[in-house]
């Protein structure tokens, strides 16, 4: 088991040391793209869908943001949106509410305006999932901002392994003697050789050897309270 | 599928690290004020009598709809910073309102209900003129944008181009502004300063120039301010040189000069040095305007006139009267003018605005802050009454940045403070203890211990005992009292007479600087502002440094506060010193400070009332120090030596280190240029002065240390290069020892740019700039560490550090761009660090200063997971969980501030921009204190019931030992 692991551990490892020596080797610096703007503007245009949620819900507070806030857009009251006066180059649109969630998009422009849209990808820069264009963002869903409390029930309580761990031998010792027949003289006989084994010191009182004597007489209150029974056992002798 | 197992390797890892809200946290210690800025444009929704909308444009690109009965926003767009988001006019008609934006670049129109974009049209480029609304037959249809050499028309309900002409003779003439009166032309008004202006009508149809006609005014520069077009299309200009006005038919034929008014003959005359101002009304632009106009003769002197049949006569003089607005509400227009009463009030009335006659029982008296600045704005919304009555409220704005809503006869509804929209630096300072603390800290005083015998310490034991119980008593008792009450009445007022220190510390005060020069003490538990104070005559480009002398630990001397108030351009500064508890200006002297100044410098040395000094040093290198006492001096002499400060000089590039001299002159120690030429200096920082650390090592796998480099001295310098070309742009970070001027470590990060955030702390530095190659974001940090040994532990000093420290790096990527960085900081360092990540979409990330580990190994081993350490990945996750302000998002984040409280588990957060964010952050989550979920219910129970198990079983055993004696 502890091998398995540590074979895990170490795959992990070179996985990410291949990726990572992947992402240094890459120097493709994706579609030709000039940063310097040749006085030419564009418009970056979609269309925002939060499914099953009315937009008049959610516009107000939702905006475009082309790379960072370098541009900005806003959605119209049909979930369509434009970006305007954006220079050619590569951006990451991103849909920004503060309840719902959705994917940011990277866009290219040429210097000739032609678009594309694809996946963000930050390790891969240069690879290429193409997307929808006009985009075409679906929300997956609202926000989890918050973590769950961790709500007590008895069915945690009871699965916890140190409980378990108390429980399990309680009930071994209560109820093996009922179901083993310790007054057959031969099991007995069996049991305590085999006890006899196990402790190399007989002189040594041994407890299970009489909580089977003691459970062996028979005593119908042993479910009761076996704290209270246990000191009776002890003074008695 | 490799990068799932790696990530979900590091989310188990930080199952137990990761700090995150609960659901039932929220607004807990928790609160978010957001804001808009000052505003520039306000619109009154008088489209139905009910509407509680007010619209508001303002000078932070942020176009807001209020709710006008609590002041509240409905909501609110935050457009792009700069010029590109200006908004440049807002036109409301109906339901909709028009904007244009970005030097008339964009038109937009918003559906107000809702709050969200209905349609929006690119224009062309030209810098804008003006904008108005065009209607027909008494239906507004169209909107007119006017630029500086063309006017195009666009429909109001698609925002669809109707025409688009060029202006004639655009590059001679300049074109000011529109008008129509509903008789389908639009005429365009332009002006030849101190020659003629030109007047051209456009058909509204096919944008057909109908008529042209130039009119001679050789007085005129400007057609701004100085001319309204009133009545039937009469254009009314006023001259503070001739001191006249004078009248135009602007679609007579005839006419073709302008007819000069002297205002003698109204016994009227301009103060000189006085823009005289014309103010006229369009209640609807399907209409002409009102005859009625105000115009303003002096900084308190209005008059109310009307033009009628070719003459103007004065309905009725306001002198003195600060400001005056219209206001229609049906058929009915009205004019309120605020007119001084005392001097701390101000008295706003109504006039009806076609005779002038002042309508009764309509005074709204508005008293004015001791501690603001004076109104300059009135905005007036008018409404009708039942009983077919105008009634009205006000909004009135002041030089302060403070919008006051107000309704009869002078009830305050709401109130914002604008001013916070611009906070430039803050500080949280502790609250002071009450009377009981007091007594009880003071039981425990140094002094008291050493000559009090044993006797009177206990019964001074006793009695502050007595004293809590009576305390205690009497917030019982108040509690009572207050429970009888109904619950409406009772208010949790917060005032600064009942704050005091909580137990943990928790509640301190927040002390805001804002760029309008107005200062701020708010309490940090409920946000809360409990004292502000307007500072006058600050230039726009000031910039402050806000430094904490005294602190409230020194009872009975009050807590002071610095504010260093300096002028960009000139260097020049002053000192204002205040109680940041109460906000009132202290009365000590402060020194003169003639020449500028280029570093300010908080040294540990205390005076005899326990402030600490402050060192300036001007351009000739000379130190003022404040509080500069005998005993301060003799302090400073007796340290000179050990004093050194650096100066930076981003121009030259230029880093110098000085030593205090005893005659407190100073002396350059080091100097370090780093070429301008090829990279600049952006930034250096030091490392917080209040910052623990509390573990001086880091314990290996191996069992052995890693000791940290704590040098306190260590700056981090940013630089950026000069050339910005993808390819060779580089961003370089230098640590530099402040006191030798050693350079302990360099690194340049190649195609890399800014800008740059970074925090210095401890024994790293994590900084954040921009690949250009891959267009991401990386984080870089670097970890200084002096091996297994310490050279010296038992102090630091610069000067004896023979052994350069090991520097160990790592960089990732950040899936997201970032505003601002900042680190946690708790009162004893213990406490893992996160660090605070201000995103553009608002949000606060809280990351584990975990995954910014440069020791973060590619291989695990067995002594990695030993550390704790997360195997490496390029990518920095960003979860949901982590962010602290949850769905209260902060508008353009500019600043966060991190102060420790007296729980080691708890920092409190405070994140500036356009709002204000206050929270706690719990980076070791809550360890020191029970958990808000602790079951104490559960926890009872069951010690309740192995309580009487025990019982029982006990019962039990002796009914057994006895019948066990029987038999």
């Amino acid at each position: 088991m502890r091998q398995m692991k540590r074979l895990l551990d170490v795959y992990v490892a070179l996985q990410a040391l291949f990726a990572l020596s992947w992402c240094f080797t890459d120097a493709d610096p994706g579609p030709a793209v000039g940063s310097q703007s040749n006085g030419e503007r564009f418009k970056i245009e979609g269309r925002a869908i939060v499914p099953g949620v009315k937009t008049q819900d959610w516009v107000s507070t939702a905006r475009i943001l082309v790379e960072g806030e370098e541009y900005v857009g806003f959605v119209k009251t049909d979930g369509s949106f434009a970006v305007n006066d954006v220079p050619s180059g590569s951006y990451v649109v991103e849909i920004v509410s503060p309840s719902f969630r959705f994917d940011p998009v990277r866009v290219d422009i040429t210097s000739k305006g032609k678009m594309r849209a694809r996946l963000v990808n930050y390790i891969k820069t240069s690879e290429v999932l193409r997307q929808p264009y006009p985009l075409q963002i679906r929300s997956s869903g609202p926000h989890t901002y918050f973590m769950k409390r961790e709500t007590w029930g008895w069915t945690d309580f009871l699965m916890n392994p140190m409980v378990m761990m108390m429980v399990l031998p309680l009930l071994i010792i209560v109820l093996l003697p009922k179901v083993v027949n310790t007054n057959d003289p031969e099991m007995r006989k069996e049991m305590e050789q085999s006890m006899n084994m196990l402790n190399p010191n007989p002189e040594l009182p041994d407890v299970s050897e009489f909580m089977t004597k003691l459970f062996s007489k028979g005593s119908s209150k042993a479910g009761g309270g076996n704290k209270g029974s246990r000191s009776v056992a002890l003074k008695r002798r | 599928m490799a990068w799932l197992v790696v990530r979900l390797a590091i989310s188990m890892s930080l199952l137990y690290t990761a700090s995150a809200v609960f659901e039932d946290q929220v607004g807990k210690f928790d609160w978010r004020q957001q804001f808009i800025g000052k505003v520039r444009f306000a619109l009154f929704d008088t489209h139905s009598q009910a509407s509680k909308k007010l619209l508001l444009a303002t000078d932070k690109n942020v176009f807001a709809s209020l709710n006008s009965r609590t002041g509240d926003l409905f909501w609110r767009h935050v457009d792009k910073t700069g010029p590109e988001g200006h908004i440049d006019a807002l036109l409301m008609y109906g339901q909709d309102a028009v904007v244009v934006v970005g030097n008339g670049r964009l038109l937009r129109s918003w559906e107000t209900t809702v709050g969200g974009l209905k349609w929006e049209t690119v224009l062309d480029t030209g810098s804008f003129q003006a904008a108005a609304l065009v209607g027909v037959q008494d239906f507004v249809k169209y909107v007119a944008v006017l630029k500086k050499s063309a006017i195009s028309l666009h429909d109001l309900s698609s925002g669809s181009e109707i025409w688009v002409e060029n202006l004639p003779d655009s590059d001679s003439v300049q074109y000011q502004t529109i008008y129509s009166g509903g008789n389908g032309l639009v005429l365009v008004l332009g002006v030849v300063p101190n020659s003629h202006i030109v007047i051209v009508e456009y058909k509204i149809e096919d944008g057909e120039i109908m008529n042209k006609k130039s009119v001679e005014a050789a007085w005129m520069s400007s057609l701004e301010s100085s001319c309204a077009v009133v009545s039937s299309g009469i254009l009314l200009c006023v001259d503070q040189i001739t001191q006249s006005l004078y009248t135009l038919p602007l679609q007579s034929a005839e006419q073709t000069e302008m007819r000069q008014i002297h205002l003698q003959t109204l016994d009227l005359e301009v103060v000189s040095g006085f823009r005289p101002v014309l103010t006229s009304t369009q209640p609807n632009p399907a209409q002409p305007p009102l005859s009625e106009f105000f115009l303003q003769l002096s900084p308190d002197h209005h008059i109310l006139l009307q033009f009628k049949d070719g003459l103007i006569a004065p309905l009725r003089d306001f002198n003195p009267a600060y400001l005056a607005a219209f206001a229609t509400s049906g058929e009915r227009t009205v004019a309120a003018v605020m007119s001084p009463k005392n001097d701390t009030a101000c008295s706003i009335n109504l006039f009806s605005a076609d005779t002038g006659r002042r309508h009764l029982d309509t005074t709204i008296i508005y008293h004015m802050d001791p501690n603001g600045g004076k109104p300059n704005r009135l905005y007036v919304h008018a409404f009708l009454k039942k009983d077919d009555s105008v009634g009205y409220r006000v909004m009135v704005q002041t030089e302060d940045l403070a919008l006051t809503f107000l309704q009869q006869p002078g009830r305050v509804v709401w109130m914002r403070e604008e001013a916070l929209a611009d906070v430039v630096t803050m500080e949280m300072v502790d609250l002071p203890f009450t009377g009981t603390q007091a007594e009880l800290e003071g039981e425990f005083g140094k002094k008291a211990a050493i000559q009090d015998g044993l006797l009177p310490m206990v019964l001074k034991r006793l009695s502050s005992q007595f004293i809590l119980l009576q305390a205690w008593l009497a917030h019982l008792w108040k509690l009572f009292y207050d429970a009888r009450k109904p619950r409406s009445s009772v208010k949790n007022e917060v005032t600064i007479d009942v704050l005091s220190r909580d137990e943990f510390n928790l509640q301190k005060m927040m002390l805001m600087v804002t760029a309008s020069g107005k200062l701020f003490g708010i309490d940090s538990k409920s946000g809360t502002i409990l004292w502000k104070q307007y500072l006058e005559n600050i230039q726009p480009n000031s910039v402050f440094k806000l430094i904490v002398q005294r602190t409230t630990a020194h009872f009975p001397h009050p807590p002071q506060c610095t504010l260093l108030i300096k002028n960009k351009d000139t260097g020049l500064g002053s000192l204002y010193v205040f109680n940041p508890i109460f906000g009132k200006k202290s009365q000590i002297s402060v020194p003169a400070l003639p020449r500028p100044i280029l570093q300010t410098l908080l040294l540990p040395v205390i005076d005899q009332d326990y402030a600490k000094v402050l060192l300036l040093i001007d351009d000739q290198y000379k130190v003022t120090a404040f509080p500069s006492t005998k005993n301060v001096l003799q302090q400073l002499q007796d340290t000179a030596s050990s004093i050194f400060f650096y100066l930076v000089d981003s121009s030259q590039g230029k880093l110098s280190g000085f030593r205090l001299r005893k005659d407190l002159s100073t002396e350059l120690i080091w100097e370090v240029v780093i070429p301008t030429e090829v990279q600049k200096i952006v930034a250096v920082k030091g490392k917080r002065a209040n910052e623990h650390v509390h573990s001086q090592g880091r314990v290996m796998g191996d069992r052995s240390v890693l000791y940290k480099y704590l040098n306190p001295n260590l700056l981090a310098v940013i630089t950026e290069s000069t050339d910005t070309h993808q390819e060779r742009s580089f961003v370089g970070i230098i640590l530099i020892d402040g006191v030798t001027g050693r350079i302990v470590h360099e690194a340049v990060q190649r195609k890399a740019r800014g800008p740059v955030h970074f925090v210095h702390s401890e024994n790293w530095v994590v900084y954040v700039y921009w690949n250009s190659k891959f267009r991401r974001n990386e984080f870089s940090v670097l970890e200084l560490f002096e091996g297994a040994e310490l050279y010296n532990s038992t102090v630091f000093s610069s000067l004896d550090r023979p052994h350069p420290p090991q520097v160990l790096q790592q960089s990732y990527i950040f899936p997201a761009p970032i505003n601002t960085l900042e680190a946690t900081l708790t009162e004893k360092g213990i406490t893992s660090r996160h660090l605070l990540v201000g995103l553009p979409s608002g949000n606060i990330l809280s990351l584990p200063k975990l995954f910014l580990d440069p020791r973060r190994p590619e291989m695990v081993s067995e002594q990695s997971r030993e550390e704790n350490l997360i195997p490496y990945a390029p990518e920095m996750p960003i979860r949901e969980e982590w962010f602290i302000n949850y769905n209260q998002t902060v508008s353009r984040v500019r600043g966060i501030y991190t102060a420790p409280s007296g729980l080691e588990s708890t920092c409190l957060v405070v994140a500036y921009g356009l709002d204000i964010y206050q929270s706690r952050v719990f980076p070791s989550k809550q360890f020191d204190v029970l958990k808000d979920d602790y079951d104490y219910i559960l926890i009872s129970s069951v010690l309740f019931g192995l309580f009487f198990a025990t019982m029982i079983s006990k019962r039990l055993a002796e009914v057994k030992l006895l019948n066990r004696a029987w038999r």
